[in-house]
């Protein structure tokens, strides 16, 4: 079309039926229409006698029509009288019942934290120990708690979630993530017969949990739906004995000047400052036993980064431990006599965090004290890649279908999380 | 009538009568029997004319084919690879009387209650384990579980019954796994896709440019279980292979399109919730959540009473087929090689308020009409009445007893 002379063209569009010219083009193109909007023309400005103070404009609103002469009348806003769900127009966020002056700073799930683990820590006044506890460990490595053909069990679960479970040649990562911690945690639950324990807990998704702290003066809030859930009737013993809580005192907490520590945290003035768990208050299974989140975009700028997926595990176990403290213990800031443990499993599908949370105070407001501690053992691999189809080079099979770079050790992390507290 | 052609021929260049070229053509057959038959090859009909004869000799040369596919996967490839216009079949669907019409395209027999019990002694069960845990799901999923969001208006009861569903599901095996060991490693898929892919009777086609021919009828079902449970060693049978029914299969005279069933051209696909390769190949039991259209207020409303057990049967019938239908082809059986052993599987189908149960023995996959002519075999599917869970009436009086 570029190279067309400006004659020849119009002579093309004009050459077709009325409105549309041949091959389906304007008769006058966007240079000549201007490009059509679809936006409401603004209304005119008012008439300059409205500008006159104790000047009454004489306006043809009696008339019902237009007279050039008369003023353009203003009138109210109308009122139907009655109120549409579909065209509700909420009010001014200062009008809102729940307006309050100071600001609250919201974590929801979506939130990456651009400190990541060092914000949330100092969020939660917690300390880091790299590593999960000994505890677990032990029941990692114990041989009575493996499951019979272990390592098998785990690769076909693999292959199950990478390959077998869709018709499609190549599942795409929405569908095999959650089916491989699904997989897992069944594969897990097989472990009722040795331990009946087991039996007591409940797996639960899409509930909201909330809870609301005070921080150095700012208030902090996390709000959000926490994926999937394990609930257990039974509380998890505590980790850390009283002279590791008490050794706490004398840490302290990391900060990042000049970064304030509210950075990418929704900042909103409109909330209500209510505690909840989730469940009702005397639900059979009170307890959060382990919080499992699942990054299943299948892009991966849409996938959280290890450091924000630990943070947002920190934070949210944190949440569920502060709201279970509140309904437990009530309202007051004090150090918990029966510290309050909850336990966290991220992972992309391939990549796993494990972490253990211990509650020790929910004194929060000054940076000195007794603080909490958090467990991490980040960035364990399960499996290295997973080849859906062969690797063929010259017709020789190189690499075969299924999982490359097993490590059982990821499992057994996994297996011991879970008969934490059980066994 | 070549080989005659043939033999004329030869007689009338050696110019010698009829009978005499017989005779001699007979004691040279005698006398050099593999000579012969080494000089000349097989005399069949053409491979590429546009005969019957021809058309079936290509027919064979596919089924040969099939028969020596070396693994399952290619020989379902074979068997689904060439794709024309077939019915598609819905298992929970709103058709009226569909699961007669169900039982003819499946060749199935219903028969009321459930199958006869092994002979061995049942497991003591902890019913009172077993009925707090259902009731813990069931109030959990009813009312402890808070903030969920809301779904709109016509999905409220799905939302709530669905992870119920899940629940109940997950609470069961794995309290009823010590009793049973295969339980215990089962794999537990929630909202896979079943297929099944098969052909039934003929049909003469209407119009088009193959009328007046003979064409077989294909059908489809794309099943989404709501849970199933899959197991690595196969269910015992209910009754033997070759059990015969006194019950009569419904045959319907009319065309499948009168259901009404359309016609669709896509991918035939034969899967039972994971490929092939998966150890966990035969099925247990599956779990159906009938969707709000199928409402039992919504068919009593419409004066439609006496399709609320048909809309369960057809959903079971429907979907258990095609699940060992699935399974008997995953081992390598199809309508030429049938089943040599009975599939069996189960199914509980529910509306969230009121639960039945089916089982289901595949006795046979040989279902064309080349393969059905002399098939006494018919497969059997047994069902129960709805039963009814705890009413909702007792979830806010279990609150109270609580609070109190």
């Amino acid at each position: 079309m570029a190279l067309v002379s400006w004659p020849a063209w119009r002579a093309l569009a004009s050459s077709g039926q009325l409105g549309l010219g041949g091959c389906g083009a304007p008769r006058r193109g966007a240079y000549e229409w201007g490009v059509r909007s679809t936006r409401k023309p603004e209304p005119p400005p008012l008439d300059r006698v409205y500008e006159i103070p104790g000047l009454e404009p004489i306006t043809y609103a009696g008339k019902m029509h237009f007279t050039p002469g008369l003023a353009r009348p203003v009138f109210p806003p109308w009122d139907p009288g009655w109120t549409h769900p579909k065209f509700y127009r909420s009010p001014p966020i200062h009008e809102q019942p729940l307006y309050k002056d100071q600001a609250c700073y919201i974590f929801h799930q979506r939130c990456r934290l651009l400190e990541g683990v060092k914000q949330a820590l100092w969020l939660t006044k917690a300390k880091l120990i790299e590593g999960l506890p000994e505890k677990v460990l032990s029941l990692a490595g114990d041989p009575r708690n493996h499951i019979e053909n272990q390592d098998e069990r785990v690769l076909n679960v693999i292959s199950h979630a990478r390959l077998w479970h869709s018709t499609e040649d190549i599942p795409k990562r929405e569908t095999y993530c959650p089916v491989i911690v699904d997989n897992l945690i069944q594969l897990c639950k097989s472990q009722i017969l040795k331990h009946p324990s087991l039996a007591r807990r409940i797996y639960t998704k899409n509930h909201t949990l909330s809870a609301t702290w005070n921080r150095e003066s700012l208030l902090l809030r996390i709000r959000g739906s926490r994926g999937a859930q394990l609930s257990a009737k039974d509380p998890l013993p505590p980790i850390a004995s009283r002279e590791e809580v008490e050794a706490t005192k004398d840490h302290t907490l990391e900060t990042f000047y000049p970064i304030s520590p509210t950075i990418d945290l929704q900042e909103c003035h409109v909330y209500d400052a209510k505690d909840e768990t989730g469940f009702q208050k005397d639900s059979p299974y009170p307890h959060s036993h382990t919080l499992y989140f699942l990054e299943r975009a299948n892009l991966r700028p849409h996938r959280f980064q290890p450091d924000q997926l630990q943070a947002k595990m920190i934070l949210f176990a944190f949440g569920s431990a502060l709201a279970q403290a509140r309904l437990l213990y009530g309202n007051d800031s004090k150090v918990l006599e029966q510290p309050i443990v909850v336990q966290s499993v991220g992972t992309d599908g391939r990549l796993f965090q494990f972490l253990v949370l211990q509650l020790n105070t929910t004194d929060l407001d000054s940076n000195e004290g007794i603080k909490n501690l958090v467990w991490v053992d980040s960035d364990q691999l399960l499996y290295q890649h997973f080849w859906c189809l062969p690797v063929i080079k010259k017709k020789v099979v190189v690499e075969p279908v299924g999982p490359t770079g097993f490590q059982p050790e990821t499992f057994r992390k996994f297996l011991a999380l879970y008969l934490h507290g059980a066994v | 009538m070549a080989a005659a052609r043939c033999w004329r021929l030869l007689s009338r260049g050696r110019a010698r009568p009829l009978h005499t070229a017989a005779e001699a053509a007979a004691t040279a057959l005698e006398t050099t029997g593999p000579d012969v038959a080494a000089r000349y090859p097989p005399i069949v009909a053409s491979l590429t004319a546009d005969s019957k004869a021809a058309r079936q000799r290509r027919v064979a040369r596919w089924h040969a084919k099939a028969h020596a596919a070396e693994s399952v996967d290619e020989k379902l490839r074979i068997l689904t690879k060439m794709q024309f216009m077939k019915y598609v079949v819905y298992p929970q669907t709103f058709a009226l009387n569909a699961d007669r019409w169900y039982q003819s395209f499946t060749k199935t027999v219903f028969l009321s209650g459930l199958p006869p019990l092994p002979a061995e002694p049942a497991p003591a069960l902890d019913v009172a384990a077993l009925r707090a845990a259902a009731c813990d799901c069931l109030l959990q999923e009813h009312f402890y579980l808070r903030g969920r969001r809301r779904a709109p208006l016509p999905q409220v009861r799905e939302a709530v019954v669905s992870p119920f569903l899940d629940q109940l599901v997950a609470a069961l095996m794995g309290l009823l796994s010590p009793h049973n060991p295969t339980l215990a490693s089962a794999a537990l898929d929630c909202k896979r896709p079943v297929n099944f892919y098969w052909l039934r009777d003929e049909e003469i086609i209407s119009k088009g440019h193959r009328k007046g021919r003979v064409d077989a009828l294909r059908y489809q079902i794309n099943d989404k279980p709501h849970n199933q449970i899959r197991i690595s060693k196969q269910l015992p049978e209910f009754v033997p292979l070759d059990y015969s029914v006194p019950v009569e299969i419904p045959v319907i005279k009319c065309k499948p399109d009168k259901l009404p069933l359309f016609k669709r051209q896509y991918e035939n696909s034969i899967f039972i919730g994971s490929k092939p390769a998966d150890p966990c190949c035969y099925g247990h039991t599956q779990f159906h959540l009938l969707p709000n259209k199928l409402n039992r207020e919504r068919l009593l409303k419409l004066n439609r009473a006496d399709q609320i057990e048909v809309v369960f049967r057809a959903n079971a019938i429907a979907s258990l087929f095609a699940w060992t239908g699935a399974q008997a082809m995953y081992q390598g059986f199809w309508s030429e090689a049938d089943v040599t052993r009975p599939f069996v599987s189960q199914g509980v189908i529910t509306d969230g308020k009121y639960f039945s149960f089916f089982c289901y023995q595949l006795n046979t996959l040989a279902l064309t009409a080349q393969a059905d002519q002399n098939n006494p075999r018919k497969n059997i599917c047994w069902g129960t009445q709805k039963y009814k869970k705890i009413k909702s009436a007792l979830i806010p009086k279990a609150y109270k007893e609580k609070k109190a």
